[in-house]
């Protein structure tokens, strides 16, 4: 008992499974970039970070939800729609950039409510019910836009500042300061989480509901607050796909939530709730991003990326059921 | 309560009385005035052969801005013709088993004819025999069938997608020239997908061109990447070790812009890329994407792509993309309603092949070009 209280306290104080995964991020841009010299240039640095905030934020959000227990699969069709209907505004209405981007995130933080409400207060399944809105955000994108493409103010043009959010040209060099950004994010969304009364009793939720309950916690709002945490990043990450790529296409999306879940999951979020951490699914989302924009640059046919990044997956849930069987014993 | 639902009822059918003849008089005012655009769904034909027909006319996707060109042709036709058409489609052009579910569901609606754009050439097969069970006509746009049960598909509106490929090569490879024989150069070529017919075929048909070109000046070539291409590519090839150009072709996991540009970038990235090709709208913005960070296209690397879209059209006018091969999705469009009220109507119908044309900064504001680049 002894032996196994101090073998935790050295696994807890290495940060334990972050710890891990951040070891196999190292291990695998090292990997990429001695297996393709086309692989180490910092245009490709440049582009995993452009290709991630969308998901990192989409991942910040979606921890929230898979710590009470539940999970959240709209964020990605809800990403796309939101998007579409912000750029719609600014494209087509003329609106101007900042209040269509507002509106993409106030859109995110209402389905958000709406799945809380479905959950918490009628009891849906946390699965039926984002599944729910998963497809109606996916067609209520279409409807949006007029089942439309959109291709919000490209760089240059005017009302495209928002695209330098995130990348700022500095002489000739490229920044990536979106990361900077997401650095700032994910300290005060982990302040949130470890001590806020939301983030605690998000925790509480997922550890032991009825014990929550009977504590006094008004549960039904805290519940709710995690999806509207959820929506609310899905929101920004809308900012961020239509920052990064030129055009948003309605029917998309599907599969985006799975790269946040998935990278929240190997980040050493428990697939059962009730434990997780900010700054792991900010490193676990870097696992999925360096296998994806990875494996091509190794000559990786597209097909195999993707059985890679599912069995990559499995082994997180494995570590995290093993982890839960040895704290059992 | 009773007397509301009565009242709300008469309305109703006042209203509709009122609609109905409206359509009639607009029908017949039409007539008179000699082929002014009727009324599109209520208005007898300008023809009397034209009837009342019902077409169901089936996209790929409504994703991009192409697709939106092909419904305004067809409902400009429509219009025009004084037909009724109902349009669908499904979400994104990877929804396969969606489109043929719509497909099955407008056969049973036992419309006058089918217009299908058809997303995977083989998914629809089954749904093909049903329609010509059914005795209604299927004129297949933008991508053909080639296996289509003998009958079913009387007439294919597309453009030649193997030589609009094939457009591509001729024009982006003498501007290459000058880069290959001082060893190994490579070409990339990003297809969205290997399963539909105008995709593949575009992908093979600047494979092929690029290789016959090359070939007549002495240069030997590889084809490498996505088995479908390679397997398919009619392309004299070499061993890669030994290859002057090799062409290697990427195809993502999904139809979307970042998968795209995540494949681009790994080919771009390459010191020895000269060109790139991208072979539909979302494939040409995926190596626009990438471009955003690697900054090489225009002068380290040459690409063509395909299609337009504001994106596109904005690159090429600023020498980021050499230049690109556009289709006329309008005028398939209208030539399709054309061809199904032909068909409708018993006249015997055959297959319209519709053009691709080469522009780039030079020529985009040129009045045979300028109405294809749609927005």
């Amino acid at each position: 008992m002894a032996g196994d209280l101090k073998k935790k306290s050295i696994f807890a104080k290495l940060g334990g499974q972050k710890f891990i995964v951040l070891l196999v991020v190292i291990v695998l841009f090292t990997f990429f970039s001695i297996a393709s010299q086309d692989f180490r240039k910092y245009t490709t640095v440049l582009n995993i970070f452009d290709f991630s905030y969308y998901i990192v934020l989409m991942a910040i959000g979606v921890t929230f939800p898979l710590i009470t227990g539940g999970v959240d699969l709209s964020i990605g069709t809800g990403l796309i729609c939101y998007s579409l209907a912000g750029g719609y505004l600014v494209v087509h209405l003329g609106w101007p950039t900042g209040l269509g981007l507002l509106v993409s995130v106030l859109f995110g933080i209402l389905i958000g409510f709406a799945n809380g409400v479905l959950i918490a207060v009628m009891g849906l399944p946390p699965f039926l019910a984002t599944l729910c809105t998963c497809m109606i955000t996916r067609g209520l994108g279409s409807i949006c836009s007029k089942g439309f493409g959109i291709s919000w103010p490209t760089t240059g043009a005017p009302g495209s500042w928002f695209r330098s959010i995130f990348k700022m040209q500095i002489g000739g060099t490229k920044i990536p300061i979106g990361f900077i950004w997401i650095l700032i994010i994910v300290a005060i969304m982990a302040f949130v989480l470890n001590h806020t009364k939301i983030g605690r009793y998000t925790i509480a939720i997922g550890s032991n509901k009825e014990a929550a309950v009977l504590s006094g916690i008004n549960v039904k709002f805290y519940h709710i607050m995690a999806y509207v945490i959820s929506g609310f990043f899905a929101g920004l990450a809308s900012i961020a796909y239509a920052a990064v790529f030129p055009t948003v296409q309605p029917g998309t999306g599907a599969g985006f939530e799975l790269e946040a879940i998935g990278g929240a999951i190997i980040g050493g979020v428990s697939a059962t709730g009730g434990a997780g951490s900010i700054e792991g699914t900010l490193i676990g989302v870097f696992v999925i991003c360096l296998l994806k924009t990875g494996l091509p640059f190794v000559g990786l046919q597209a097909n195999w990326q993707q059985i890679i990044t599912g069995l990559v997956l499995i082994a997180a849930v494995l570590v995290d059921i093993i982890k839960k069987r040895r704290e059992a014993k | 309560m009773r007397k509301k639902v009565l009242a709300t009822l008469m309305t109703a059918a006042m209203a509709a009385t009122l609609f109905a003849g409206c359509g009639d008089s607009a029908g017949t005012d039409t007539a008179s005035a000699g082929g002014d655009t009727a009324t599109a769904t209520e208005g007898g034909s300008t023809e009397a052969a034209a009837g009342d027909y019902k077409f169901e006319i089936i996209v790929k996707s409504y994703q991009s801005s192409y697709w939106q060109a092909a419904v305004k042709g067809i409902e400009q036709e429509a219009e025009a013709k004084g037909v009724t058409v109902n349009c669908t489609g499904p979400n994104a052009e990877s929804d396969i088993a969606d489109q043929v579910n719509m497909l099955n569901n407008a056969i049973n609606n036992a419309p006058n004819g089918i217009g299908l754009a058809a997303c995977d050439q083989d998914a629809c097969l089954d749904a093909l025999q049903a329609a010509l069970d059914a005795g209604i006509p299927v004129v297949c746009f933008d991508s053909g069938i080639p296996n289509a049960p003998a009958g079913s598909v009387v007439s294919t509106v597309a453009t030649d997608n193997y030589s609009a490929g094939a457009t591509a090569a001729e024009n982006l490879y003498p501007a290459l020239k000058d880069k290959i024989g001082n060893g190994q150069v490579r070409v990339g070529e990003v297809n969205q997908e290997a399963t539909s017919e105008s995709i593949i075929n575009r992908g093979l048909g600047f494979i092929d061109k690029f290789a016959e070109l090359a070939k007549a000046d002495g240069y030997t070539v590889a084809v490498i990447g996505n088995e479908k291409y390679v397997n398919d590519s009619k392309a004299e090839t070499v061993a890669e070790a030994d290859a002057d150009i090799v062409i290697e072709v990427a195809v993502p996991a999904q139809t979307t812009v970042e998968l795209c540009a995540t494949e681009a970038s790994a080919i771009m990235n390459k010191s020895d890329t000269i060109g790139m090709f991208g072979s539909n709208q979302i494939a040409a913005e995926g190596i626009l994407t990438a471009n955003e960070n690697l900054g090489v296209l225009g002068d380290k690397i040459l690409a063509a792509g395909f299609d337009a879209g504001s994106v596109i059209k904005s690159a090429v006018s600023s020498g980021t993309m050499y230049g690109a091969v556009t289709q006329s999705p309008l005028v398939m469009g209208i030539t399709t309603v054309d061809v199904l009220c032909d068909a409708a109507s018993g006249k015997s119908v055959s297959d319209v092949p519709t053009d691709g044309y080469w522009y780039n900064a030079d020529n985009m504001e040129d009045p045979e070009i300028a109405p294809n680049l749609y927005d």
